[in-house]
């Protein structure tokens, strides 16, 4: 069974946690520090979902993941950083100089595979389990 | 009233015995009444209301004014005329009293102008005057009865003007109630039909229009032509499929039909960005539509649970298709539904941030609008979700199975309509 991949919370993120969200506990939320580990956790993680801190959209995205049996990796945005992963992102897209991906942005397989748009269009198609399963992000 | 009773009695027998047949008769209304002579038709017209009014309320003890005014017809012009038409028909228990009672008008009029100018009522007035003033001309004890006379004439003139004022004060209540009445439903009416009349209004409190969004008065304009249109497509579709008209041609409207319900998703778009909250609320749809309100609209899966049943036959391979596409929507929807539930968390803790009570929220609120900009995606992403829906739906069904789901939905809004429209004037109970 496929589980997502554990990233210890660094210090000082001081944000309370939602109340309430005991789903939340369940996948590993983190700060990214150094540019470098957004390139990492990219390739690592079969799907992974960037989002800013309390977006709820990137929640749409997650629950409906998690309903397909994936276990996605969240890896929230803060403020102060914000700038520096979408620089990260920007590159591993391809160099598309327009700020990087709107969040929240979910990567498949190392590669952008889009926003909440897309995951939802290609569910209802009935694209999205095969392409899940395709990069191992589901085993059925 | 009894100044005037006593004028009357003044003319001599021939009106005492008219006025005891009317007693005997106007007791059946429990209404003291009193007939005056010709040039008196004007007082007759205001009494004639008066007696309709009290009779109306004893026949009738649970109606209220606003029922009174439904009967009555009462318009200035409607006073000059014949008093048997003050009641409609729809009350024919009041229209045998009225009938007499006007037949008695009837009997005493001499021209049956109401804007008789005073000048002519006093030209009659004094034609009188003259007539009981002959019996007493040239004798000397016509000083006293000079002075009688005098004093009943300016009697007389004061009962006419009070009656005249009395009559003019009516006929304003009158209009104005009636015309409170229309306005009344017009304004029922409008907000049965969701018009925006002004942002802090919700539809169930009446009040003044503030200021109008121009956004939304373009999208309530828009739609209103969207429905229009909708419901022209629908009879289009019906009269296409029982002509069994070619495919080719069924396909054209098909793709109309679907560029129709984009445009939609569109306009509600724009509106979104204009005012979510009002969006949200559904004041643009009508009261049975409101009921299955799922951010902002229809859910896709509870549509599909109507159209399935319509769309037979289906392959087996449609059916399953059909299945894990309702499957689908609903885990889309559940997702979207817990991510609207997050954000009502997020909001209550950023409105109720700090210390509540301390009076001051400046800081919170300024939080919270930037918080409400996700409600917009919402919308969005559920319209999203219809509009991905309808699509599979069209690739999964033939041509003609697609014409009859888009006509099997048209027509499901209709009713919804129309069961708006039924509850709108359902009869209200008495109180």
């Amino acid at each position: 069974m496929p589980h997502g991949t554990i990233f210890p919370a660094t210090v000082g993120r001081g944000r309370p946690s939602s109340i309430g969200g005991e789903a939340e506990t369940a996948e590993e939320a983190v700060r990214g520090g150094d540019g470098g580990s957004v390139r990492s956790k990219v390739s690592e993680n079969a799907v992974i979902v960037f989002g800013k801190h309390g977006c709820c959209m990137c929640h749409v995205v997650k629950r409906l993941l998690l309903v397909l049996g994936v276990n996605p990796a969240v890896f929230e945005v803060n403020d102060d950083d914000e700038a520096e992963v979408f620089a990260e992102l920007s590159a591993i897209v391809g160099g598309i100089d327009d700020g990087g991906p709107q969040l929240p942005a979910v990567f498949v397989g190392g590669k952008l595979f889009g926003g909440l748009d897309r995951v939802m269009s290609t569910h209802i198609t009935g694209e999205l389990v095969p392409i899940l399963k395709k990069a191992g992000a589901l085993w059925l | 009233m009894w100044g005037l009773l006593g004028f009357v009695h003044s003319r001599g027998v021939f009106n005492c015995i008219l006025l005891q047949n009317l007693f005997d008769y106007v007791e059946e209304l429990a209404l003291v009444t009193y007939v005056v002579s010709d040039l008196s038709f004007v007082s007759s017209r205001i009494f004639t209301l008066h007696l309709f009014r009290t009779a109306f309320y004893k026949c009738n003890p649970n109606h209220s004014d606003n029922d009174l005014s439904d009967y009555l017809t009462i318009s200035p012009e409607s006073m000059n005329t014949s008093s048997t038409q003050y009641v409609t028909t729809r009350t024919m228990g009041m229209y045998e009293p009225i009938h007499h009672i006007g037949m008695w008008g009837e009997n005493f009029k001499t021209n049956g102008c109401l804007t008789t100018s005073p000048s002519t009522i006093l030209e009659d007035d004094t034609k009188l005057d003259n007539q009981s003033e002959d019996t007493s001309h040239g004798t000397p004890e016509s000083k006293p009865v000079d002075k009688i006379q005098r004093r009943l004439v300016q009697n007389r003139e004061a009962a006419r003007k009070s009656r005249l004022r009395k009559k003019a004060y009516i006929q304003q209540l009158e209009t104005s109630r009636l015309k409170l009445i229309q306005i009344e439903s017009e304004l029922e009416r409008a907000r049965q039909q969701g018009v925006y009349v002004g942002g802090g209004l919700d539809g169930s409190s009446l009040g003044f229009p503030g200021a109008v969004n121009s956004g939304i008065a373009t999208f309530e304009m828009e739609y209103g032509h969207w429905v229009d249109e909708q419901n022209r497509q629908v009879c289009e579709l019906r009269t296409a499929l029982h002509a069994h008209i070619t495919d080719v041609d069924l396909r054209i409207l098909v793709d109309n039909g679907m560029t129709h319900y984009f445009d939609l998703f569109r306009m509600k778009a724009s509106a979104a960005k204009a005012d979510v909250f009002y969006l949200m609320s559904g004041m643009w749809r009508t009261s049975a539509e409101r009921f299955f309100l799922w951010i902002g609209g229809f859910r896709p899966s509870e549509l599909l649970k109507v159209l399935v049943t319509q769309l037979d036959p289906l392959t087996d391979q449609q059916l399953l298709d059909v299945c894990n596409l309702k499957q689908s929507c609903q885990q889309a929807e559940d997702a979207l539904s817990q991510g609207m539930d997050r954000l009502q968390q997020i909001l209550t803790e950023t409105i109720a941030g700090g210390q509540l009570g301390e009076g001051s929220y400046i800081s919170q609120m300024s939080n919270a609008i930037e918080k409400l900009d996700a409600l917009v995606s919402f919308v969005n992403q559920a319209d999203h979700l219809r509009q991905e829906t309808l699509q599979q739906m069209s690739r999964i069904l033939t041509i003609r199975q697609a014409a009859r789901g888009l006509l099997a939905l048209g027509e499901y809004f209709q009713r919804l309509r129309a069961l708006s429209s039924l509850w709108a004037t359902r009869p209200c109970k008495p109180a």
